[in-house]
């Protein structure tokens, strides 16, 4: 009987979840992207704070890392995770800069296709505005609290590391505040923004090692 | 006079080259102890996390590194990047290690093979001693593993472990150091190979 119960609860539960979040219909979708673009398009600098949530099945408790990142318009961004140790990436040109708790190093992504795929990514899903982008199959959904956009890779090797990977942004601002990267095995990494500053003026100087 | 100088130089060179550093000048002592173990990653309830830092012939690659033990003689070890992409995620199931995934520009014959050995040298529970050793500081127990040695290097106050090297019958090839503070939790770990350049540096997390 209790099990019974239990299970009532369950499907119940579940069927909430899923009344949560719906697709979006064709005219939501465009409205949305529209949204996000013109929103991209006002956003020159932007700081935030932000957790990271790394899932692995087997695992008690995820593993929390946090930090800050800036980023300034066309492609620069500094990733510095703070907590529980110092480390941060600068993306520049076809670089990436190192400071891994003070031995600094510089990655030459020049000739790596999936390094500048990656880069690109990252840069891209700062701002939200990667509809565009060809090399992946994007979806829409909506729900009171967010619109999401999950992104499938076609490109096999991507694929080979990420299965999908999920933007939700805010329904007022559409800016975007959380990023999820699901792996084929369906371990996954969420970061969290918060505290975020708009259009204030970042020094150049920010992004060099 | 000059044959006997020659011989003798040969022969110093020859025993030097054959005696292995680890057990130089240490006195061999009864034992009764049938098994040595490394407890520091022997606790199912606790996934161990750490920060890694890898050199590799100058070379420097940061990230995560966790740890579970999932079965009475299993471990999951799997590396990710900082920004949490997998790297590696190995399974060891006693004498059973399983490559669950490895990234593509790694998934070569010879990286596997050092990867697998240092991470089985450094989660595996206990071995069976055949040898004890003393020095003023340490006990040391030898263990075999396949065709080579394992040296266990306990304090004798506590007999906390604090350091294991691998051998071959001549020569040293890995050791990994471990930094107590709590007892059974290795705060810090260096695995440092004597071969090849490479050294991997490990700092666990700090509990909020």
């Amino acid at each position: 009987m209790r099990n019974y119960f239990f299970l009532f609860v369950f499907i119940v539960f579940c069927g909430t979840i899923q009344a949560q979040e719906t697709a979006m219909t064709a005219l939501e979708i465009a409205s949305f992207k529209e949204k996000v673009i013109a929103s991209a398009k006002t956003t020159k600098t932007i700081k935030t704070e932000f957790v990271q949530f790394k899932h692995l099945d087997f695992l008690a408790n995820d593993v929390k890392t946090s930090g800050k990142m800036v980023f300034k318009t066309p492609n620069l961004v500094k990733w510095e995770y703070t907590n529980p140790y110092q480390y941060s990436v600068i993306f520049k040109e076809d670089q990436l800069l190192i400071n891994d708790g003070g031995t600094k190093s510089k990655v030459d992504i020049g000739n790596s296709k999936l390094f500048k795929k990656l880069n690109q990514l990252i840069v891209n899903s700062v701002k939200g505005n990667m509809f565009s982008d060809a090399d992946f199959t994007v979806s829409f959904y909506k729900s009171g609290k967010y619109n999401k956009a999950v992104f499938v890779p076609k490109d096999k090797k991507i694929a080979g590391y990420i299965a999908s990977f999920e933007l939700l942004f805010n329904k007022d601002d559409a800016q975007v505040y959380e990023v999820k990267m699901v792996e084929p095995s369906q371990d996954f990494t969420r970061i969290i923004f918060s505290n975020r500053t708009l259009n204030s003026t970042i020094n150049d100087s920010v992004f060099s090692n | 006079m000059i044959r006997f100088l020659a011989i003798s130089f040969l022969a110093i060179l020859v025993l030097g080259a054959c005696s292995l550093k680890t057990t130089e000048g240490l006195r061999q002592v009864p034992f009764s102890k049938s098994e040595v173990k490394n407890p520091y990653f022997s606790n199912p309830e606790i996934d161990y996390v750490y920060k890694a830092k890898i050199t590799v012939y100058n070379k420097n690659f940061g990230g995560i590194l966790i740890i579970k033990k999932i079965g009475s003689e299993n471990h999951r070890i799997v590396f990710t990047t900082e920004f949490g992409s997998k790297i590696f995620d190995f399974q060891f199931d006693g004498d059973t290690f399983t490559k669950l995934f490895l990234a593509e520009d790694l998934d070569k014959k010879f990286i596997v093979k050092i990867l697998e050995d240092d991470f089985r040298l450094l989660v595996k529970e206990s071995a069976k001693v055949l040898a004890v050793y003393e020095s003023k500081e340490d006990r040391i127990y030898k263990t075999q593993s396949e065709d080579k040695f394992n040296f266990y290097f306990l304090k004798n106050e506590g007999e906390t472990l604090q350091k294991i090297v691998n051998t071959s019958k001549t020569k040293e090839k890995v050791e990994i150091d471990f930094t107590i503070f709590e007892e059974n939790i290795a705060e810090s770990i260096a695995i440092k190979h004597r071969n090849i350049k490479l050294t991997i540096a490990l700092e666990k997390f700090k509990e909020e």
